[in-house]
Parts: C-alpha cells; sequence; structure tokens
C-alpha cells in the first residue's frame, strides 16, 4: 500500500490545525458577532477616509483612489492583527508549551492555524469592493474581475505570511499584540493605501515595499482600471516575492524566538 | 460617601494597573496617531484651518480610544483573570466600579491626546494656535467627561457579551466617522445626521473648533449651544449607563453568563 496524500505528516498537520483553529474561534466567536464585524469595520474605515477626501479633494479619481486602497487594507484585521497574536493567544489560554513539546513541524502547525484568516481577510475585502462600488460611487466598469481575484488571493496570502513574521515575536516577548497593532494601522500611512508611496520620504520608501500590501495597492488599482492578470504579472511576481520573503524571515526568526524562549523560560510569561 | 470612595479606589486602581504595564498605551495611540499623519498629507496641498481639524480629530479620537479600548478591555481581562466574581460580588454597585475606570482611563486619554498633538505639532511645525484657551479647556474638560459616561453606556453591552474585544474593534471606527472627527458632519448622507447629533463627541469637538478658531462656523449653534447639549448628552449617558447597568447586572446573576469566555 502506497502512502497518500492524507498520509504525508505536514498535510495532516495543515488541516488537522486548521480546522483546530476555524473550531476555537467560533468556540467564543458567535456567527453573528463575526459576520457584523465582516459587514461593519469595512464600512466605517473606508467611509472615515472616503469622506476625509472628499473634505479636501472631492474629486471621483481621488475618491476611487482612496476607496480602493482601504478596501484592500481592511484584510489587516485577519492577515496581520488576528494572525500576529497567533501565538500570543495560544500563550494566554495555555495551551503555548503543550504545542511547543510536541515533535509536529512548526511550519505547517502555525500556517494551519492562519488558514481561515486567509479566507476571512479575502471576504473582507470582497465586501469592501461591495462598499466601494455601491456605497463610495467606484466605477467598476472596466474592472478586470478575474485580475482582481488573482490579486486578492495574492495579497491575503502574502499578508497573511507577512502576519506569521509579525507574530513570532509572541513566542518570546510577553504580547505580540503591541507590534500587532502597529501593523495593522501602518499600512494605511506607507503602504500607498490613501496616497501614493512616492509622497513618503524616500528613506521610508524601502520598509514600504518591503510590505506586501504596497503592491496589492498597486495591482488591485490597475485592476479595477482593466488590466488584465498578464499585464500584471510583474507586480503580482513582486507581490509573491515579498509575500515569500516574510515567510522565510518569519520561519527563521520563529526558530530563534523558539530557542530563546526555550533557554530563558519565556513560554509562559504574558 | 461609599459611592465616592468606590470610584476613586477604582479609579486609582485602574491607574496602578496602567502604570504597571504602561506598553498597552501604544494600541491606544497608534490609530489615532496614523490617523492624523494621513490626514495631515492628504491635507497637503490646502489651505486655511483644515489642520485644526486633522489635529484636533486626532486629539478626540486618541481619547475616544483610549475609553472604549479601556471600558472593553476592562471587564474581558476580569473575565480572563478570574476575577470578575469577586468584582461582582463586593456590595459597592458595579456601575461605579465601572464608572473609576472608566473616568481613569479617559483620563490617560487626555494624555494620548497630548501625546498625539505634541509629536504632530513638532512634526509639522507650528500650526496649532488656540484663540482662547480657556473655553478650549472647558470644552475639553466636558468632551472627556462626555466620551467617559459614553464608555460606562457601552461597557454594560461588554458584561453581556463575550465578545467585548470584538465589539470594541467594531466601535471605534464609527464613533471617528459619525462625530465627524476630522471633517465637517456636512460631508456624511443626510440621514446620518440625527445619529451623528446625539453623539456628544460631535458637539465637543465643534467646540473645541470653535475655541481655537476664530474664523470656524461649524454646526452653527456656536459655542455656548455645543457645551450645552454636550452636557445635556452626558447627563443622558450617564443615566442610561447607570439603568443598563442594573439591568444587566440583574440578567447576568440571573443566567449564571459571568464567566463565559
Amino acid at each position: 500500500m502506497g502512502m497518500t496524500l492524507g498520509d504525508w505528516p505536514p498535510y495532516r498537520i495543515f488541516w488537522s490545525s486548521a480546522k483546530f483553529a476555524f473550531k476555537a474561534l467560533f468556540s467564543w466567536l458567535r456567527p453573528a458577532m463575526w459576520l457584523t464585524q465582516l459587514l461593519v469595520l469595512p464600512l466605517f474605515q473606508m467611509a472615515f477616509f472616503v469622506y476625509l477626501s472628499r473634505f479636501v479633494n472631492p474629486t471621483a479619481t481621488g475618491v476611487a483612489f482612496i476607496a480602493v486602497g482601504n478596501a484592500l487594507q481592511v484584510a489587516s484585521f485577519s492577515s496581520i492583527f488576528a494572525v500576529c497574536n497567533l501565538t500570543s493567544e495560544e500563550k494566554w489560554q495555555g495551551t503555548l508549551t503543550p504545542l511547543i513539546v510536541t515533535p509536529a513541524s512548526r511550519f505547517p502547525l502555525f500556517v494551519g492555524r492562519a488558514m481561515f484568516q486567509i479566507l476571512n481577510g479575502m471576504a473582507t475585502i470582497v465586501v469592501g469592493f461591495f462598499y466601494a462600488s455601491m456605497v463610495f460611487g467606484v466605477d467598476m466598469s472596466r474592472t478586470d474581475f478575474l485580475a482582481l481575484a488573482v490579486v486578492i488571493l495574492v495579497t491575503c496570502l502574502a499578508m497573511t505570511g507577512f502576519g506569521l513574521m509579525l507574530g513570532s515575536v509572541g513566542l518570546y516577548m510577553r504580547t505580540a499584540m503591541i507590534i500587532a497593532n502597529i501593523f495593522l494601522f501602518i499600512g494605511l500611512l506607507i503602504c500607498g493605501v490613501n496616497f501614493p508611496v512616492t509622497v513618503l520620504p524616500t528613506w521610508l520608501q524601502p520598509l514600504s515595499y518591503a510590505i506586501p500590501m504596497t503592491y496589492g495597492t498597486i495591482a488591485a488599482r490597475a485592476a479595477v482600471q482593466g488590466s488584465s492578470v498578464t499585464e500584471l504579472a510583474p507586480v503580482i511576481l513582486q507581490e509573491i516575492g515579498a509575500g515569500a520573503g516574510s515567510i522565510f524571515v518569519g520561519y527563521l526568526l520563529f526558530l530563534g524566538f523558539e530557542a530563546l524562549a526555550r533557554r530563558r523560560g519565556a513560554f509562559e510569561e504574558f | 460617601m461609599t459611592k465616592l470612595q468606590t470610584f476613586w479606589g477604582s479609579f486609582r486602581m485602574s491607574l496602578l494597573h496602567f502604570f504597571a504595564d504602561p506598553q498597552w498605551i501604544i494600541p491606544n495611540i497608534i490609530a489615532p496617531f496614523i490617523f492624523t499623519v494621513v490626514a495631515l498629507v492628504l491635507f497637503r496641498n490646502v489651505s486655511g484651518s483644515v489642520a485644526l481639524y486633522a489635529v484636533l480629530g486626532g486629539g478626540m479620537m486618541g481619547m475616544w480610544g483610549n475609553t472604549l479600548y479601556g471600558s472593553g478591555f476592562a471587564l474581558a481581562f476580569d473575565r480572563w483573570n478570574g476575577t470578575i466574581e469577586y468584582v461582582l460580588a463586593t456590595p459597592s454597585r458595579l456601575v461605579w466600579i465601572i464608572a473609576g475606570r472608566s473616568a481613569s482611563n479617559a483620563v490617560l486619554g487626555l494624555v494620548n491626546a497630548l501625546a498625539i498633538v505634541a509629536v504632530v505639532v513638532l512634526a509639522y511645525g507650528s500650526m496649532f494656535a488656540v484663540a482662547n484657551p480657556l473655553l478650549f479647556l472647558l470644552a475639553l474638560i466636558l468632551t472627556l467627561a462626555s466620551l467617559s459616561a459614553l464608555g460606562v453606556v457601552f461597557c454594560s453591552a461588554f458584561l453581556l457579551s463575550r465578545s467585548a474585544q470584538v465589539m470594541t474593534n467594531g466601535l471605534e471606527m464609527p464613533i471617528y466617522v459619525a462625530s465627524g472627527s476630522m471633517f465637517p458632519i456636512a460631508l456624511l448622507p443626510l440621514w446620518s445626521h440625527p445619529l451623528s447629533l446625539s453623539l456628544g463627541p460631535t458637539w465637543g469637538i465643534d467646540a473645541m473648533r470653535y475655541a481655537a478658531d476664530t474664523s470656524y462656523t461649524g454646526l452653527g449653534f456656536g459655542y455656548w449651544t455645543d457645551l450645552l447639549v454636550l452636557f445635556a448628552s452626558t447627563i443622558a449617558y450617564l443615566a442610561i449607563g447607570f439603568w443598563l447597568f442594573m439591568v444587566v447586572e440583574k440578567k447576568v446573576r440571573r443566567d449564571a453568563t459571568l464567566t463565559e469566555y
């Protein structure tokens, strides 16, 4: 008898972790509350920046720039904030130590934990684009929806990688909540969400281009204006590169912080 | 006297908790600070008093963020730490304990607001001048009291739910938008104006703008009318908050849902 995919340990660990995280989330979060959050958060974040823009620059182009940027950035609540807090939440629940002593590979274990947040982030962006079109009047008549779907998928995957990288500090520090909050909102300033990255000081721009969201906002605006997947391929590839880089650095940081936390006995410090 | 003692004890305890781990000021301050900087970048090519909207709005958001998170997490932390039963079992009324915590969060929110204003003014030069500092201070104190009272109202709902932190995340932005913290509420859809006008902070920020800028026209009712409505709404929030706490406290005791999380 040959080994099936289901017997392959990383695959098994990934799905078991993903299912466990999903069940654990909805054991305390009522579906109605999750749905409310999904519908309310994008609306008010987009409204805040769209009205801010209308106050000083009421042109349709200015409003569309901000509405599309924020429609994509709202995924940060899932892909950055929730994912970054994964390690801290295990700590608060007292489950980090039993999890760490298992021989299971860390990579499928924590990527599995983040799986639902990838889907959650995609759903949030879809809701955001619905508001952009129906509430804030963004013209989507020329949109290449296949290209937009690819951008949404890649952005959520890449940003989740970025969130996992940030979350690795939660293994050693008392909480990753602080860093999660900083990076939840910093994208509004440096990722081309509300104004082009070129407006920022030159020394800050490399940081912008290290975050996958920056490429996501460029690609999403181009897709709304009708660019195809082929035309967007260079930007999407750069976004994939930034996401893969985050995952790689995140994995190394994770192993480093795990070793440090073992040595210092910091797994139960919170 | 007992009520005041409870209020003061809770106020003091809450401040001590904060100073034991002051890193928690960062999550409360980061969103208003970034929103203010984004607004200043968007306003960079516009002359006039728009910068005043950004800086004062950022300050108000700093106060609201701290009050809301303080109220939301005050009970959530008690739940997680297993201390909520003890808090409720004391003979002191829960609402006075929460009022003390809420007031302490509002005071810390003032520190947030000042920090945001200071950083923004330092980074962007001296664009922020207050025409009438005394009237400004009066409006600021009353706005702080109003935010604190609003925190008490929301906190009663947080006692009912295990999802306080989710509700907290969801309530931050709607108040920023509805109160016109950084833009005139006239820009919002007409149907939403009654909601905006029912919020104390809307009148508070309007009064602060009147005091800061003599050429400001705002809602059009004038500084003292703004202050009167702000005061009346604060009393109304407190009355609603106290009544809600009575109802909610009874309900969680009866249903035994206090420690569910």
